[in-house]
């Protein structure tokens, strides 16, 4: 059977130029960028051009850049580091009510060391109301963190607004971009951001990559101490061949980005369109200010697992909420909070497409999809009496 | 292959049952599907010791995962977390609250793995729903496994008749070494995973587990003529029958056995007085009548009937009259105990049960 992927959210396939450029980092230059000798200038050369691509394409310095194993590492580092590091300024930390787990699980786990945390809701389209922050934040703030687009549900946030206020009562703004970055520009000037999480395998790079934006002059305690790579701000020998292929990805993105977005922007109407024919369905996330390759419906009297599993049988692949959280029968966090009932947001479907995503496995999907949900209705709960 | 357009869900549980069920199935033609079960399992246990919930722990589900992918079958997992433990171990610490001593794994095969799975398996669009258990099905009948060491159907009498046309059971008809041998001859990975233990979602001994979520509350032990003998912890803790950890003032238990040595047992609880009742004749423990609640009939038997009862898992079937809601047996049974199930055969075929009041 042929296999469908629109599952790009939650990670992607490595491009074959990303690949290419890996390649001589996997064999002969396998140098330490902390030696002295040959091997170990031409990694460290590999390295610095790479943090080079990559500043560049948010409009950071080379400086500012730290190159981290991944995402979730980033978002650890911003909100222990930023805490610990500041504690003579403050203990209050504000993060959005949709964030990823790894903000999450550091926040809480930031208030069992004595720390105060606050989580600002959501609408129903799952957007940050700036003023919201504005009125969140005390004299004790440290840091603000929202994520730029939502993993789950494509609500893009008003990042420069945010940002503006932050920047005005000199509070530290930190963003996880992984699902934004390489997808749409992203000027952390302009939107006054201070600290940037992205992740590399989302944007067609390697695993085991990821990076942090930290602009000049802040102060942050590392998560990982000892050799001093990256600026002591990461210790660890530094993973060349997957920043290399991270920076070739990058590259690639800076190129591509724009035609890219109106491509996947066409599929995406017409998938929203045709699958709210689907009666008791509805979209979740916002209707305009939405990541292009992100499609999220809530589908009534069904439940995401088996849509998922159904799909998977007929070589399609999605997902429920974030990879992550597909594991556990909780209903999305993010759905509940723009206020989803639970049993809507257990019914949820996330589509998201990449790109190698043609139109005729979008049409294909839309040829089974409605199937699925049929057959699932009717073997709702509500009407199988006789096995209840 | 004649069976080549038939679904059917497997429940895969790592161990060597399921993963020959679905292996075979897979020989016979089915698109065979296996689905692993996460069930809530004892968050204060120490996961990292041997006692880890084995049915439900990682490991199983790794070994799962693998058998799966060498029978070369589609393989998910669904959380039942939340569902088991309202179904099945609520209902456990609920029925030990009232002084019962139930099964657990008879809730579970009803509610969860031939309810909530049941329920998967249609959305799924499957044909059948089969699991690893040592019990056969013809003409939609359900008759004791042939290896009778493993036989399985007393777990099984809960279930709901429409279920059982859709039920199989594939190496019901087959022995456990029989089953071992086709695990190695297959490749699986689950050829070598141990037997699983009575209750999985208990890591330890099932004293230590009901300490942990009931509460403590000591009462007198007394003998058949009212005499205080000693002291128990709660009535909870105690089964019909049980010998061991039972602390007995030795002069008085001495007095009391007139010389004799004979061991002293339990042979009854009096919850309103907090009592527990305990003699040393074994006599005391023979019941003629039980009385059931709960009964569930698979095939149309019709009040009063006679059949042979199990009054627990490991136990030779006697001869008894069922009629509504009590059993009357041909000759007196030992350790009748309350919530325990008792199930019906009639000629090996197992035709319901009901629960030991």
């Amino acid at each position: 059977m042929k296999k469908i992927y629109l599952d790009y959210a939650s990670t992607a396939p490595v491009d074959r130029r990303v690949i290419k450029a890996m390649s001589s980092f996997l064999g002969e230059n396998f140098g330490n960028t902390m030696s002295l000798h040959y091997f170990g200038q031409e990694s460290k050369i590999a390295l610095e051009q790479s943090r080079n691509t990559v500043s560049a394409f948010i409009n950071a310095q080379p400086n500012e850049i730290i190159f981290t194993g991944s995402a979730t590492e980033s978002n650890n580092t911003v909100l222990k580091g930023i805490a610990f590091a500041n504690k003579e300024k403050g203990n209050h930390i504000i993060i959005s009510s949709i964030e990823h787990p790894c903000i999450n699980e550091s926040a809480k786990w930031l208030e069992k060391q004595g720390f105060k945390i606050t989580q600002i809701g959501v609408d129903r389209y799952g957007m940050v109301n700036a003023t919201d922050i504005r009125n969140a934040i005390t004299d004790k703030t440290v840091l603000v963190s929202v994520m730029h687009v939502s993993n789950e549900i494509g609500t893009i946030q008003p990042i420069g607004e945010i940002g503006a206020i932050c920047r005005e009562r000199g509070i530290y703004f930190h963003t996880d971009a992984s699902q934004s970055f390489g997808k749409i520009p992203i000027d952390v000037k302009k939107m006054k951001i201070d600290l940037l999480t992205a992740s590399s395998h989302k944007v067609y790079g390697p695993k085991g990559a990821g990076l942090l934006f930290v602009r000049e002059g802040i102060k942050m305690d590392p998560l990982l101490h000892g050799g001093g790579q990256e600026n002591g701000k990461r210790s660890s020998t530094v993973n060349i061949p997957a920043i290399v292929g991270f920076a070739k990805a990058v590259e690639i993105c800076k190129k591509e980005m724009r035609s890219e977005n109106a491509r996947l922007a066409k599929l995406q109407k017409k998938l929203i369109k045709n699958l709210l024919k689907v009666k008791n369905s509805g979209l979740n996330g916002h209707p305009g200010e939405r990541i292009a390759n992100n499609v999220n419906l809530w589908f009534a009297f069904t439940e995401g697992e088996s849509l998922v599993m159904q799909l998977d049988m007929y070589g399609i692949a999605c997902s429920t909420g974030s990879a992550c959280s597909s594991m556990t029968l909780e209903p999305s966090h993010v759905l509940i909070a723009t206020g989803l009932r639970p049993e809507q947001a257990h019914g949820s479907l996330r589509i998201s497409m990449g790109r190698w995503t043609k139109e005729k496995e979008i049409d294909y999907l839309l040829k089974i999809l409605p199937k699925i949900i049929k057959r699932i209705r009717e073997i709702s709960p509500f009407k199988e009496e006789a096995f209840v | 292959m004649k069976n080549v357009n038939k679904k059917v869900i497997v429940a895969m549980s790592g161990g060597v049952d399921s993963s020959v069920a679905a292996a075979l199935l897979k020989k016979q033609g089915y698109f065979v599907i296996g689905i692993f079960m996460k069930f809530w399992k004892d968050p204060s246990a120490d996961s990292g010791q041997s006692g880890e919930n084995r049915c439900c722990s990682v490991e199983s589900e790794k070994i799962a995962r693998l058998s799966a992918k060498k029978i070369d079958i589609p393989f998910y997992v669904v959380n039942a977390e939340k569902e088991f433990k309202k179904a099945v171990v609520n209902y456990f610490l609920d029925e030990y609250k009232k002084g019962n001593t139930p099964n657990p794994c008879v809730l579970c095969n009803r509610e969860i793995k031939f309810g909530l799975l049941m329920q998967t398996a249609l959305k799924l669009g499957a044909d059948f729903l089969a699991t690893g258990h040592y019990v056969q099905i013809k003409d939609g009948k359900m008759f004791a496994g042939s290896d009778k060491e493993k036989d399985q159907s007393y777990f099984l009498w809960m279930l709901k008749p429409p279920h059982v046309l859709r039920l199989k059971f594939p190496v019901g008809a087959l022995n456990k070494t029989k089953v071992r041998a086709l695990a190695r001859e297959f490749g699986l990975p689950a050829a070598e995973s141990p037997e699983s233990q009575e209750v999985c979602f208990i890591s330890g001994k099932t004293n230590d587990f009901l300490k942990k979520y009931l509460k403590k509350l000591p009462g007198r032990i007394v003998d058949m003529r009212g005499r205080t003998i000693g002291e128990h912890e709660g009535l909870w803790f105690y089964t019909i029958g049980q010998r061991r950890g039972l602390s007995l003032d030795q002069k008085s238990a001495f007095k009391n056995s007139h010389g004799s040595t004979k061991p002293y047992f339990v042979a009854g609880k009096d919850f309103k007085k907090n009592l527990l009742v305990v003699s040393n004749d074994q006599s005391d423990l023979l019941k003629k009548e039980v009385a059931l609640k709960n009964v569930n009939l698979l095939s149309g038997q019709k009040y009063p009937f006679r059949a042979k009862v199990k009054i627990r898992y490991r136990q030779k079937p006697a001869d008894a009259v069922i009629s509504r809601n009590k059993i009357v047996f041909s000759k007196p049974q030992k350790g009748v105990t309350p919530g325990q199930s008792a199930v019906f055969y009639i000629n090996k075929e197992m035709i319901g049960g009901g629960i030991i009041r």
